[in-house]
């Protein structure tokens, strides 16, 4: 049969590919393999149709046989290309690329194929080569470029050594000069070149390059390039230049861009008298007083000619103000207080007016009293939008500066009443608007719960919480669309100890994408208190998948056998092919942010933070076995090796607290401390020791259970010491982020690991049994006829590399310690619930509790083989485990039966006629009988009311909740007691 | 008090403020990242000094011939940032790109025919009406708006290339095209 008949029978295949039916596509590949069994295409194409039906072992087969063939046809490369970026395989594609260019090396296509290759596994160096190689084979500019481009992110890389960054910077220098075309306008061209004579420090040639009619064109058009010639002025000191311009700018162009007022303002003089002397402010600074008085005409000029249609003007003349009093030049005293005043006049009306102000307020006792006097004279009305605004703003801005004095619980409570009040008052104004829209009171409720948030950090009292989402739930039922409420109420349900309707208005919020990373730390921080994973309910947990399906699409997945669920198999790099798509289109500009992106993403905090939080939940409802331990194992020790970045974010959460004082998201961190990187370092070494010595596991068997490469080690600064010494390791800033009973639990697992260790090495069978047994156990699910395995060599180190010949150690007794730390948590329990504990911290206590139950279930596993125990004549030790365990399990057991007990205390009628009663002072009607005569909505003056019904409803989803987490964990814990009995 | 500067990659980390607002859809990365691969020049954010993102524009450059032109993808201000003219600069930024850097003939956008209050901005900023495109917000279903609350205007405004307008046209609204007629 011809080529084109062939052709014409692989297309349907393609095309079942594209559609996703895989298994069409698998049937397809078989028929005409029948026919073809040499084809390569074909096997490439089933091999790929495999890996997306998630069976990689058989994939495996297929791709391993092309490989070995060595192809250069543009089809089966494209193909295999697919199944390796699967497989997580990516250094196998730029040997395929390169095997195939060597074959043919006047392939352009090919050529730059390769290049994209080592492109996409940041192999920047190897990239530069073959840029310089395609350049002296094609001529094209860009190829170049390419290789200039890559010199610099070889320089930039972390794991580059520092004499050699200077080197390729000087690299990338040359090639640039040479290369550099003084015609052309090529925006990203000279951003590249721009920043290579940074990094050099060749400020002078820069500014000549900026300064010619090109450079100038460029920036006059380019945000990227300008910026940077922002920074070349800045660097060299070229203040009075840069003022210059941006004055001009700003008169003549009209540009609003703060930018300019920023280098306006910084040629009249500096933000701080430090930073005069650090410039080159300082050879003219007889002039300021001059330029001081010019830049206040200009500013206000522009800020009479403006009106209410840009602030810029007013806040440049603050700004000014501001930095002359820094600099004790200031002629006229009141005038900052004046232009405060001018400013609430004129845009107090805007919402952004207080994050404006804020910097502007921190004012001397004198000034302060006109300023807070003119605030409470101002008149206070809701019956306008823009009155509406002007009063949401005098109440943020007279609350930002209370002094702590005025900060008591007598002058809060009434401060929180009025501002449910004037929410209310104000509420009819936005009563036509549609509920997908925002209500223009939604901010004073806000405000209601931040002084609730803060009685309950000064009271400690569970009341104000329950004032707080009382009000914001009704806030949240008129503006189901204000994300803030929302948080808010995350917040708070929390605190309170009611994580399902927290996870309700988290999932209201909407999240999707790269959101996940940034918010779902305010659901998933320290969840596995409140997963009821144990008895069933895996709500929390797959939330903590869901939310890590982000990581998952975007980068590079190692995977692990046949054993790893089909959720965490995508493998597709997408970040590299936008790496791929911006040298392609000579975006240089963006190529080291694409880079900084995907490494914050795949190195995100919060993901391993979920991650930890996952593997504490499963353990409580997944059998323990040899695969679970291997597994985690394998991923845990991923982690240990990554440099974290912390995406999460922190900021949306507005503060409204005074000047000074802890903001709302710290008066509403649960238990008072956020898990941070020291907190994921010590679970990671808490995990990681007592599953290494569980597993049979040594390096050659993960080598072997590894499919994907693995993943690139960062330059964490610590990679290189040995890893036991890691896990062993304690630093104080990890400790203070854990709670006390965290401490003490972690005291427990390193005792519980200490003594233990010695009988896991002794016994731990050697790394040839533990290999073949992991292999049979992959082949069985592959299918195939099993391969020879080869024994690793042992050379004595690492896990499970020790003599057999000697006797067991001597059995030591457990430490009384890991018996101690039961009795404690008992006693630490019974404490809380008798003192009333808040509901989280209860949890907290009884989730550590099981979790050390479990601990050590995982640390005993291998004991539980009699015969290994007979063998080895461990029954002393076995008789003192089974001891231990005993009373851990009483101990755990008892408070599972205690926190059903408090469970069946809440969610009764008295805890939610409390609820409701400590809610009076804003109830419009105080019996349960009144609420039916009166008319729910509005009232004679069209305000709207919260009445009891409203409240009622709250406490009861309160403390349903309340009810729900505690008896749901007890009865868990009885699960798992009784699993691990 | 607002920056204009260039749309990064790393601001998908701190866009939620943006992003949250019922009416800002929140796209795969993938999405931002072709349009950063492609048109980082038509692409910026506003931010405030202190950090904080006020709002952001991402914008193409698409069409062939004298169809050649801008295209505002997404234009967004976070709640607490409104009515203080960031649209208004934004969408002057790329007006400008489209201009000088890529000689499109004009810039033109879509917005849902309920959204009287865009609507009327646009037009005070010298766009109009060129065409309404049937069902393109299909997503919602009809609402309270009926067809309006799915249709869209294509707003146009022609650039200095275009010196004779003919990109735009006085009768547009009763221009009716149906979705798949436009990319």
């Amino acid at each position: 049969m011809s080529a084109a008949a062939l052709e014409r029978q692989i297309r349907p295949i393609y095309d079942a590919i594209d559609t996703g039916s895989n298994k069409s596509a698998i049937v397809g590949c078989n028929k005409l393999l029948k026919k073809y069994p040499k084809n390569d295409l074909l096997k490439a194409l089933k091999a790929l149709a495999l890996v997306r039906s998630q069976k990689v072992e058989e994939s495996l087969v297929f791709c391993e046989e092309v490989l070995a063939s060595k192809p250069t046809d543009d089809a089966t490369l494209t193909a295999m290309m697919h199944v390796l970026r699967h497989l997580g395989r990516h250094a196998d594609t730029v040997t395929m690329f390169e095997d195939a260019l060597k074959r043919q090396p006047g392939n352009e296509e090919l050529a730059m194929q390769t290049f994209f290759a080592n492109v996409r596994t940041g192999n920047w160096k190897a990239g530069q080569q073959l840029a310089t190689k395609l350049h002296k084979q094609f001529h094209a500019d860009r190829y170049t470029y390419w290789s200039i481009m890559c010199a610099v992110l070889q320089a930039s890389d972390s794991t580059t050594p520092a004499n050699m960054r200077d080197l390729l910077f000087k690299l990338a220098h040359r090639l640039v000069t040479s290369a550099w075309n003084f015609t052309e306008l090529h925006a990203d061209r000279l951003y590249l070149h721009v920043s290579i004579l940074k990094a050099l420090n060749l400020y002078d040639d820069a500014q000549t390059l900026l300064e010619s009619e090109q450079g100038q064109a460029i920036c006059s058009r380019s945000l990227a390039c300008d910026e940077l010639r922002r920074e070349i002025w800045k660097a060299k000191g070229l203040l009075q230049e840069e003022g210059k311009i941006a004055e001009e700018r700003i008169v003549e162009k009209r540009d609003r861009n703060w930018l300019e007022f920023l280098s306006f303002l910084d040629a009249t003089v500096p933000p701080s008298p430090q930073s005069a002397s650090n410039g080159t402010g300082l050879s003219t600074y007889e002039e300021t007083p001059q330029r001081i008085i010019h830049a206040r005409e200009v500013l206000t000029n522009v800020a009479e000619k403006d009106g209410t249609r840009d602030r810029s003007g007013l806040l440049a003349l603050l700004e000014l103000e501001q930095r002359v009093r820094a600099h004790s030049l200031s002629s006229e005293p009141s005038r900052l207080v004046d232009l405060l005043l001018q400013y609430f006049e004129t845009f107090g009306d805007k919402a952004a007016c207080y994050e404006d102000l804020k910097p502007y307020i921190t004012l001397d006792a004198e000034e302060l009293s006109r300023w807070t006097s003119y605030l409470d004279g101002l008149p206070r009305s809701s019956s306008t939008l823009s009155s509406l605004q002007r009063l949401i703003n005098i109440y943020k801005l007279t609350r930002y500066n209370l002094p702590t004095s005025e900060l008591t619980v007598e002058l809060e409570v009434p401060r929180a009443t009025k501002l449910v009040q004037e929410y209310l008052d104000a509420l009819p104004l936005g009563k036509d608007l549609p509920n997908t829209e925002l209500q223009p009171a939604d901010d004073l409720a806000i405000l209601a719960g931040q002084v609730y948030a803060g009685l309950y950090s000064l009271a400690g009292d569970e009341a104000y919480l329950h004032n707080a989402v009382a009000v914001l739930e009704f806030a949240s039922k008129r503006s189901p669309q204000s994300y803030l409420i929302h948080l808010q109420l995350v917040r708070i349900l929390r605190l309170l100890g009611a994580p399902q309707p927290a996870l309700e208005h988290y999932r209201l919020l909407n999240v999707k994408q790269v959101q996940n990373d940034t918010l779902s730390h305010y659901v998933l921080n320290r969840a596995s208190s409140f997963s009821l994973a144990a008895t069933g309910d895996l709500t929390y947990a797959s939330e903590c998948l869901e939310s890590s399906q982000i990581y998952i699409s975007n980068s590079q997945e190692v995977k692990i056998g046949n054993s790893q669920p089909a959720s965490r198999r995508a493998n597709v790099r997408q970040t590299a092919e936008f790496i791929v798509r911006a040298f392609t289109g000579e975006k240089y500009s963006q190529i080291p942010d694409f880079i900084s992106f995907e490494d914050r993403l795949d190195n995100s905090l919060q993901r391993d933070l979920v991650k930890m939080e996952h593997v504490r939940m499963r353990i409580t409802h997944e059998p323990i076995n040899s695969e679970l331990i291997n597994l985690e194992l394998i991923e845990l020790k991923f982690i240990f090796d990554r440099f974290h970045h912390d995406n999460r974010d922190f900021e949306i959460l507005p503060k409204y607290q005074p000047h000074g004082q802890p903001s709302f998201l710290t008066q509403t961190t649960l238990l008072g401390k956020q898990p941070s990187l020291g907190w994921l370092w010590v679970f990671l070494k808490i995990y990681i020791k007592a599953l290494q010595q569980a597993s049979d596991m040594d390096y050659s068997l993960e080598e072997k259970l590894l499919i994907g490469d693995r993943p690139k080690q960062s330059a964490a600064s610590d990679i290189h010491i040995p890893m036991e010494e890691r896990l062993d390791s304690r630093r104080p800033e990890e400790l203070a982020e854990l709670t006390a009973d965290e401490l003490t639990f972690y005291n427990f697992t390193t005792d519980l690991a200490d003594w233990l260790a010695p009988y896991h090495n002794h016994t731990r069978p050697p790394p040839s049994v533990a290999l073949a047994e992991a292999t049979k156990q992959l082949e069985s699910k592959s299918g195939l006829p099993p391969k020879a395995v080869e024994a690793p060599a042992s050379n004595g180190t690492g896990n499970g590399h020790v003599k057999k010949a000697e006797d067991a150690p001597p059995v030591k007794e457990g430490p009384a310690s890991i018996v101690g730390f039961f009795d404690h948590m008992h006693k630490r329990f019974d404490a809380l619930v008798e003192s009333n504990g808040s509901l989280p911290e209860i949890l907290h206590v009884a989730s550590l509790a099981q979790e050390a139950l479990l601990l050590f279930s995982i640390e005993t596993l291998r004991f539980k083989n009699a015969s290994l125990v007979k063998i080895h004549k461990l029954g002393a030790l076995v008789q003192n485990i089974k001891t231990i365990r005993s009373s851990a399990l009483a101990v755990v057991g008892e408070i599972g039966a205690e926190l059903i007990k408090i469970g069946e205390s809440e969610g009764t009628s008295e805890k939610r006629r409390a609820f409701v009663s400590q809610c009076e002072p804003f109830l419009s009607d105080l019996g349960v009988s009144d609420s039916r005569h009166i008319p729910r909505e509005a009232t004679l003056t069209g305000a709207l009311q919260i009445t009891h019904g409203d409240v009622l409803d709250v406490a009861k989803k309160v403390t349903d909740a309340r009810k729900k987490a505690a008896e749901g964990f007890g009865k868990g814990i009885g699960r798992v007691c009784a699993a691990h009995a | 008090m607002s920056i204009i500067r260039p749309f990064r990659a790393t601001d998908l980390f701190t866009f939620n403020n943006i992003n949250l607002d019922l009416w800002t859809e929140t796209y795969g990365i993938s999405f931002y990242l072709t349009y950063l691969a492609r048109w980082p020049d038509l692409c910026c954010v506003q931010a405030a000094p202190t950090g904080p993102l006020m709002g952001y524009i991402l914008g193409k450059a698409e069409g062939t011939s004298t169809d050649f032109h801008g295209h505002i993808t997404a234009l967004t201000v976070a709640p607490e940032f409104r009515r203080l003219g960031l649209a208004r600069s934004m969408i002057a930024f790329l007006e400008r790109a489209s201009d000088d850097t890529y000689g499109g003939f004009f810039v033109d956008l879509y917005v849902r025919c309920t959204n009287a209050v865009g609507i009327s901005l646009y037009e005070g900023l010298g766009y109009s009406v060129y065409r309404r495109v049937r069902e393109y917000y299909g997503s919602l279903g009809l609402g309270p708006g009926g067809k309006d609350e799915e249709d869209a205007f294509d707003m146009r405004k022609p650039l200095s290339r275009d010196p004779h307008r003919r990109s735009v046209r006085p009768n547009g609204r009763d221009m009716i095209v149906s979705a798949h007629d436009v990319s």
